[in-house]
């Protein structure tokens, strides 16, 4: 197998010789300063968050002055609003002298750098001095743009009406499990779409590589309208056609899980086709020659191989599986089976505070940047292993 | 049928009398008038040829010539577009053939292995022997085992192809079409693909099938093993069969001007 091949051999070598030479003081100094940019403007700004979260404190002159009051929900004439200290301290920590004067450091150190760095490093003399003055310049710009943003974010008029509606993480207080039970059932409908998908999309793909047209046209039609129409039409449409046009009363949950697997199963489909057409076709050949009849041959030699070459990009269609899952809310789900994007929608018509999606968002993210990885990560194994895959060319 | 005409051949088979059973004597392929385009090119053009029992055939011949392209109708992985082909007294270009069947009694070995890549060695043999001849996987194993002896590579069962070199590659897939007790083997340019040091091994492994009586059919370059191996030769030239007799003579007092030049050039 292709990974034992290439485990087998550990180089034990010294390795090649390092030729980029030594670094200096100055070019080092730029490097260090580029870091430090970074860190005041990032870290600096943390910071601050953090010491005014601690802090705490009932709400300041400026937070009453822009409309913020603190909650009493007991009191029906004038309630306040839910987490007005915290939205409050989000504010003031921007705006506070603190951080005024960690932006302007981190901006003049990053445009030192950035001065510094390409200006000289044509003229310095090693590989590695070169690196260092470059990197300290590219970091320096990163916080010139990140502090130049942040300035001017801190001095919207609105910046009260902004956080107070979408970083106003006190409303989220009590959700935690709305949220795990909506990624269970984002997850539920994407594995559910996932697994029909690629039953439904390795049958198709068969018969679009059939050398019949009649076998092949069903095939392509059906994955071009798939492909061809908007996943957010497509969820209603057949929703409707079950109910209205097949009195078939389903839920809208089982509805959309039959939809996203007809939904994924062109583009899986697709993604099969390229596979099986990507196996060298001596494989057939050989197959055939031995008595393996086309199925036969497709079954036990090609797909088997094909398979392994699809992961990634089936991982990949997984992945954007995942977030598409969120159109189902057009459908309306019923309130115990809420997804994270919809669920995150009825907090917000509950308190008409979006600081919801904003934890939808977290949610997808910690669901999907490890699966992103793993991507990466097999992908890079089947490049390297594809060589001995391959067979025929060693 | 009309020159250039696209799709399978075998168009005139309809209304055709069905073999009365056997053909001339020993006989194990016939070859009669055979023709194969490629889209508009012409590559096989009339082409009669009988092979008998234990015979070992070598063709040789430029590239392009059609070599490849008359192994590969044999067992009909390429159809022929006209003409008819006979294989142990049976017409196997008649469209109700099954082609599965017949296949199973002649090996084919390719220039580029192509053995199954996420398989091991013995996996490869025993495939096969279970899925197409419904043999046992014990008996399968055995027979594997015992093929894989035979080509000097039971040391190598386990071994995936991509951990074996191209000369061991060549000889699973031999031992691979053998497992499947064939009565007839087609060689198509087995060493062509191989490093010079690793063809030796391949050769011999032919020459030793050669000597226990195994019927071949052997497309090469390989000219010391078409001489010393081969029983019969014929060489081919744009198509066509344009000399055909025993090695040693046609190699030593070649009749044919393009068999003289060919020769003048390889040897």
């Amino acid at each position: 197998m292709a990974t034992k091949t290439a485990r087998a051999t550990p180089v034990q070598e010294a390795g090649p010789p390092d030729v980029r030479g030594p670094t200096s003081l100055f070019p080092a100094s730029i490097f260090w300063a580029g870091i430090g940019s970074l860190s005041l403007v990032l870290g600096g700004t943390a910071l601050v968050q953090a010491r005014y979260a601690i802090a705490g404190g009932p709400l300041g002159q400026g937070c009453l002055r822009a409309g913020l009051r603190p909650y009493h929900p007991k009191d029906i004439t004038n309630p306040g609003i839910r987490g007005a200290e915290g939205v409050c301290h989000i504010v003031e920590g921007l705006r506070s002298t603190g951080q005024t004067a960690l932006l302007a450091a981190g901006i003049a150190l990053g445009l030192a750098a950035i001065a510094a760095g390409f200006a000289r490093y044509r003229s310095m003399d090693s590989k590695r001095k070169r690196e260092h003055a470059l990197s300290g310049a590219v970091l320096g710009i990163q916080s010139a743009v990140l502090g130049a943003f942040l300035l001017w974010f801190r001095g919207s008029r609105t910046l009260v009406t902004f956080t107070q509606n979408f970083l106003n993480f006190a409303v989220l207080k009590g959700s935690l499990g709305g949220f795990l039970n909506g990624a269970k059932y984002t997850l539920f409908l994407a594995f559910g779409g996932e697994i029909g998908g690629i039953v439904l999309g390795l049958v198709l793909a068969l018969f679009a590589l059939s050398e019949r047209r009649v076998v092949r046209a069903p095939a392509r039609v059906y994955i071009n309208f798939f492909r061809g129409t908007p996943l957010i039409w497509q969820l209603p449409f057949f929703y409707f056609l079950f109910i209205l046009g097949l009195g078939i009363h389903w839920n809208a949950f089982n509805a959309a899980l039959l939809v996203f697997s007809l939904n994924t199963g062109a583009y899986a489909a697709e993604v099969f086709r390229a596979g099986i057409q990507s196996i060298e076709r001596g494989q057939m050949e050989a197959a055939r020659g031995l008595g393996f009849s086309y199925l036969q041959a497709m079954r036990y030699s090609i797909v088997p191989q094909a398979i392994r070459r699809v992961i990634p990009p089936l991982l990949n269609e997984f992945v954007i599986l995942i977030k598409d899952t969120a159109l189902v809310v057009v459908l309306g789900l019923s309130i115990n089976q809420l997804d994270l994007f919809s669920f995150a929608r009825q907090g917000y018509s509950d308190s008409f505070n979006a600081t919801y999606f904003v934890g939808a968002a977290i949610g997808y993210l910690v669901i999907t940047l490890p699966l992103i990885r793993v991507v990466n990560q097999v992908e890079r194994r089947l490049r390297s292993g594809l060589v001995g895959i391959a067979g025929a060319g060693a | 049928m009309t020159a250039g005409g696209p799709g399978p051949g075998a168009v005139d088979l309809f209304g055709r009398a069905q073999p009365s059973g056997g053909i001339a004597g020993d006989s194990l392929v016939r070859i009669e008038g055979l023709h194969k385009w490629f889209g508009r090119l012409h590559v096989l053009k009339g082409i009669d040829l009988e092979l008998a029992q234990g015979e070992v055939l070598v063709v040789i011949g430029p590239s392009g010539s059609g070599k490849s392209t008359l192994l590969r109708c044999v067992n009909l992985l390429e159809v022929p577009t006209q003409g008819t082909v006979w294989f142990d007294g049976k017409e196997i270009t008649d469209i109700r053939t099954n082609l599965n069947e017949v296949r199973t009694h002649m090996g084919i070995v390719f220039q580029a292995f192509n053995l199954f890549p996420h398989k091991t060695a013995l996996q490869n043999i025993t495939l096969a022997l279970e899925k197409v001849l419904k043999v046992s996987s014990d008996e399968a194993k055995d027979r594997a085992v015992e093929q894989l002896q035979h080509v000097g590579l039971a040391h190598k069962a386990g071994s995936y192809p991509g951990q074996l070199s191209g000369g061991q590659q060549q000889r699973v897939a031999i031992a691979r079409a053998l497992a499947m007790r064939p009565q007839l083997m087609l060689f198509d340019e087995v060493t062509s693909a191989l490093d010079p040091e690793l063809v030796g091994e391949v050769l011999e492994v032919m020459r030793k099938l050669a000597e226990e009586g195994m019927t071949m059919m052997v497309v090469t370059h390989e000219m010391g093993f078409a001489r010393e191996v081969g029983r019969r030769l014929v060489f081919m030239d744009d198509g066509q069969v344009v000399e055909d007799g025993d090695p040693k003579e046609v190699m030593r007092d070649p009749r044919n001007e393009r068999t003289k030049q060919f020769l003048s050039k390889v040897l």
